[in-house]
């Protein structure tokens, strides 16, 4: 008896776990409707935004936008595509700026402003939550 | 030979820093204002050490450390730097880094470690006019970053093998991507004089350097190869001493000064991090001409992802070789007196003989990323000197006895903003 309300204790702490993550919601990498990008690789998707590529696959030179300090959606993201906690993202950018060698993408405030700014620019790329898509930019990798 | 005027060189820093901000203002009068950053780093340490016959020092540019100055030292690691990037526009930046730490003359009086203007010519290749640190080993160039690495220091075994901090001059960066395997290649020419304590300088002129990065997944790996010609004025009393020593003393005197002569350093590292966990390896040779001979150094480290806690630990090693040739004077067939100077000279040649460098280094420790933008560390070294050499202890009492292990302890608090 003792066994099972542990193991039903146990069921619900792993849905709540389960819970939380689904509330912490899809992203969706996306670039303009106007560009040609069709999709992209996670491993794509990190070379820009960690500034180690320059470029979108197709040649065009991609310039990355990222979302605010602390927001959940940067957490994940850098920690989906790149494996990186933000501990560790700031340990790669202080190797980068204290080397000269580049700076963090430009921060914007939500995916509203993420996805506005994406829209009007076909060498941008950004990544929002799912909920925020609509026909003015184009998703080239879901992360779940 | 060419030898820069200390006017000459002091000049020539003043003028990046003109360039600089002469740029600033140039950009701001244009329509699109330019973006500039300032950022920061430091480090605040202290460094315990049980062996009271020399200083424990993280390189042989410090006046001071722990040991034989004071059993715990503040100098060995505590540093603060500041950095201002100027955007222009898509082609030009600028950057100027600023850095105070204890220098040989026991000050903390800043110097310039950055400073330079960057041409972007595509997205690929950048060109950059200025200072540049040396890009020797993986972590070389943000040495002084302690946020940016594991430990409380880069393995002084490994990393103050060639005492050239940067240069100035020009390099080049290339980048080119493949599918999924990034390299980016550098390449350095310049020359560098500092100021050391007294009237005493360091000098390199014609520095080299050629350096090569990939990066696939979780693999990096870096090459890097650095020429120079080296002047080091350190000792003069013993190299003038020696010169009005016969034609015996003037040759060895010649031999064994630093001046003018061929350096060079190969360093070849590994990089493993898939997120968890990580491990590092590097191994190094130098060749000085003079007193400061040749060495090999290597050294292994890794470390395991807790969270926010890191326990690492490692293993670091240097092995030196004594210049070719003789190093003492023959007391054979000399005036009374003149042994006794011989012996006073052989004396000192001897104490020189121990600076190059010959020591392992067993460490543990424990990293504590407290915030995104600080980390807590500690950590225990069991540090010991071989082949009668003083390894990288500074300060050491006249009878130095190697071959002795010191147990340093560090706590260090890095931070950026």
């Amino acid at each position: 008896m003792k066994l099972s309300s542990r193991a039903r204790l146990l069921a619900a702490v792993l849905l709540a776990a389960c819970a939380a993550l689904a509330q912490a919601g899809d992203l969706v990498v996306i670039v303009s409707a106007r560009s040609p990008v069709e999709s992209l690789r996670p491993e794509q998707v990190a070379a820009i935004f960690l500034a180690q590529s320059p470029r979108f696959p197709n040649g065009a030179v991609a310039s990355a936008l990222d979302q605010a300090v602390g927001s959940p959606e940067r957490d994940q993201f850098y920690l989906r595509v790149a494996g990186k906690t933000p501990a560790l993202l700031k340990v790669y950018w202080s190797k980068m700026v204290f080397t000269g060698r580049g700076q963090p993408p430009r921060e914007l405030a939500g995916s509203a402003a993420v996805r506005r700014a994406v829209a009007d620019d076909p060498a941008l790329i950004g990544y929002i939550g799912r909920e925020a898509l609509d026909p003015s930019v184009r998703p080239v990798l879901l992360l779940h | 030979m060419l030898f820069p005027s200390p006017a000459a060189t002091s000049l020539s820093a003043a003028c990046a820093g003109a360039v600089l901000f002469a740029l600033g203002g140039a950009a701001c009068a244009a329509t699109s204002a330019p973006d500039w950053t300032f950022s920061g780093f430091g480090t605040l340490g202290v460094v315990h050490s049980d062996e009271r016959q020399a200083d424990y020092a993280s390189s042989s540019m410090k006046a001071s450390g722990a040991g034989r100055s004071a059993g715990w030292s503040r100098h060995v690691d505590s540093k603060l730097g500041g950095q201002l990037d100027l955007h222009l526009d898509a082609r030009w930046s600028a950057v100027l880094q600023v850095v105070t730490e204890q220098r040989l003359d026991y000050s903390y009086r800043p110097r310039v470690e950055w400073a330079n203007l960057t041409y972007q010519a595509t997205p690929e290749l950048a060109l950059r006019v200025g200072r540049i640190a040396m890009p020797m080993f993986i972590a070389a160039d943000y040495r002084k970053v302690g946020y940016a690495y594991p430990w409380v220091r880069p393995p002084i075994e490994v990393y103050s093998v060639l005492p050239l901090g940067s240069s100035d001059g020009v390099d080049l960066n290339w980048r080119w991507n493949g599918e999924t395997l990034r390299s980016t290649t550098q390449v350095l020419f310049g020359r560098t004089d500092l100021p050391l304590y007294g009237g005493a300088r360091l000098r390199g002129h014609a520095i080299g350097g050629l350096s090569h990065t990939v990066e696939q997944g979780a693999f990096s790996a870096r090459a890097s190869l650095v020429r120079a010609r080296l002047s080091l004025s350190l000792f003069p009393e013993l190299f003038d001493a020696l010169d009005k020593f016969g034609a015996a003393g003037r040759d060895l005197g010649r031999r064994l000064e630093v001046e003018d002569k061929r350096a060079s350093a190969l360093s070849v590292g590994l990089h493993y991090d898939p997120g968890q966990w990580f491990v590092t390896g590097e191994a190094g040779s130098s060749k000085v001409g003079g007193y400061l001979g040749s060495t090999r150094s290597a050294y292994l480290g890794g470390g395991w992802r807790q969270g926010s806690l890191t326990p690492y630990a490692g293993y670091a090693r240097v092995w030196g070789r004594r210049p070719p040739g003789p190093d003492s004077l023959a007391p054979d067939g000399l005036a009374p007196y003149q042994a006794a100077v011989g012996a006073k000279l052989n004396t000192a040649l001897a104490a020189l003989m121990r600076t190059v460098p010959s020591q392992s280094t067993f460490s543990a420790g424990l990293r504590w990323d407290a915030a995104p933008n600080l980390a807590f560390k500690l950590q225990h070294e069991c540090v010991t000197t071989r082949a009668g050499s003083r390894g990288k202890f500074i300060n050491p009492v006249p009878g130095y006895q190697s071959g002795r292990t010191a147990q340093v302890s560090s706590a260090a608090l890095d931070f950026v903003f």
